[in-house]
């Protein structure tokens, strides 16, 4: 039992920044390939399609400070239950938002590029995603403080 | 094209169409929308080619008769059959333009709609039959459009008449749009709309070049303006309509 356990620990210490990673890497592809199709057809501001098309890549990183506050010296029957609890869903929390924030970003920019002056405020509903993955990152810190080493 | 990054780098390629009637232009020319859609896979390049062959004049004008491309509307909606919302657009556009058959029909002086299996398409077939002598064909209290359509038809009022069917289709479009912000329907619905916009700016191509003509004539023989101007006017908007034109180029 102690072995699954310990296992399941390994588990949930990886699983931020896999998770993470995931959400990034699509979230960056939906985000980019609208970036791509609109800079065929505007004449510049690729530099700002590009930029906010990257905006998912914060989910890995968030994933890998989850990572580096769940690491103990050892991973054993009393702490690896809590570092697959908090590991598995805070990873989720980075994928789902990563996809997410990767089809709104599509979005806002397929719908600037008809309405430059929309630019703005049509991030909007990605950062409230951006907001969403810290809540998961910061409360995840807190929970890694509580522990037992 | 099998995968969703693939439709939005398509469809965020594409210029906005805007509001019909807004420009004056299209915003892409068919080189370059052709040029765009080959970022389609082949299976469904082929069935938007079908659908725009069956929802365009230009692509019912070579066909015998209006059985024919009834037919050829079914054989289209059958193949849709993984795309309902373009199904019940390619729907939405027989039966449209069965309307228009209808009323041009009536106008045309025919006393009954006859055999309308063989130049309607859709549910309003038998409304149609059953109402021939109403304006609206009993349509006209969730179709409003049927009896405007009917008064400008009489009135002889062709430009009031193809602007509100374009504005029906287009309504029909965006409708259907909601749905769809980067799929395959997207697609289809944009080229659709391209179509419409193309259309109406073509009008205004025409009508410029006429004008030009006619400008022409009246500078060469003042006595014979009237004549040009009358011609003109009959080239712009001959009603020439078999059944089931109407909507499309």
């Amino acid at each position: 039992m102690n072995e699954f356990v310990v296992a399941l620990g390994w588990f949930g210490l990886y699983a931020p920044v896999a998770l993470g990673a995931i959400g990034s890497a699509w979230g960056c592809a939906l985000g980019g390939s609208a970036a791509i199709g609109a800079m065929l057809d505007s004449d510049g501001g690729y530099g700002r399609f590009i930029g906010v098309s990257l905006m998912p890549s914060s989910q890995v990183i968030y994933g890998i400070v989850i990572m580096f506050s769940l690491q103990q010296t050892t991973v054993d029957a009393a702490n690896g239950a809590a570092m697959f609890g908090i590991g598995v869903l805070s990873g989720f929390t980075m994928l789902f938002t990563g996809i997410r924030q990767g089809e709104v970003l599509a979005s806002a920019i397929h719908a600037s590029k008809a309405k430059p002056e929309i630019f703005g405020i049509s991030l909007a509903p990605a950062a409230v995603l951006e907001g969403f993955s810290v809540f998961a990152l910061v409360f995840a810190l807190v929970l890694a403080g509580t522990m037992p080493s | 094209m099998s995968n969703p990054h693939q439709y939005i780098a398509l469809i965020t390629s594409l210029p906005h169409l805007g509001k019909l009637f807004s420009r004056k232009e299209v915003p892409i020319s068919q080189y370059r929308l052709r040029q765009r859609m080959a970022m389609l896979e082949p299976g469904h390049a082929r069935r938007l080619k079908e659908m725009v062959e069956v929802t365009a004049w230009a692509g019912v004008a070579h066909m015998e008769n209006d059985f024919e491309v009834i037919q050829r509307a079914r054989e289209v909606i059958h193949d849709l059959a993984e795309y309902p919302d373009l199904q019940h657009l390619v729907t939405g556009r027989m039966e449209t333009r069965t309307l228009i058959a209808a009323l041009r029909r009536r106008r045309n002086g025919q006393d009954a709609a006859g055999a309308i299996e063989a130049w309607g398409y859709g549910r309003w077939c038998s409304m149609i039959k059953a109402n021939w002598a109403d304006p609206a064909f009993g349509l006209g209290h969730f179709m409003p459009w049927v009896a405007d359509a009917h008064r400008l038809i009489r009135a002889e009022d062709h430009i009031g008449m193809e602007r509100l069917v374009l504005t029906e289709v287009f309504r029909q479009l965006d409708h259907y749009s909601i749905a769809h912000e980067f799929d395959f329907e997207a697609v289809g619905i944009y080229v659709l709309r391209w179509i419409i916009v193309e259309r109406w700016s073509r009008y205004n191509a025409d009508q410029a070049r006429n004008r030009l003509k006619a400008l022409v004539a009246e500078a060469l023989s003042p006595s014979g303006t009237a004549a040009v101007v009358q011609s003109v006017s009959a080239e712009l908007f001959t009603d020439t309509s078999t059944s089931l034109e109407g909507v499309l180029p």
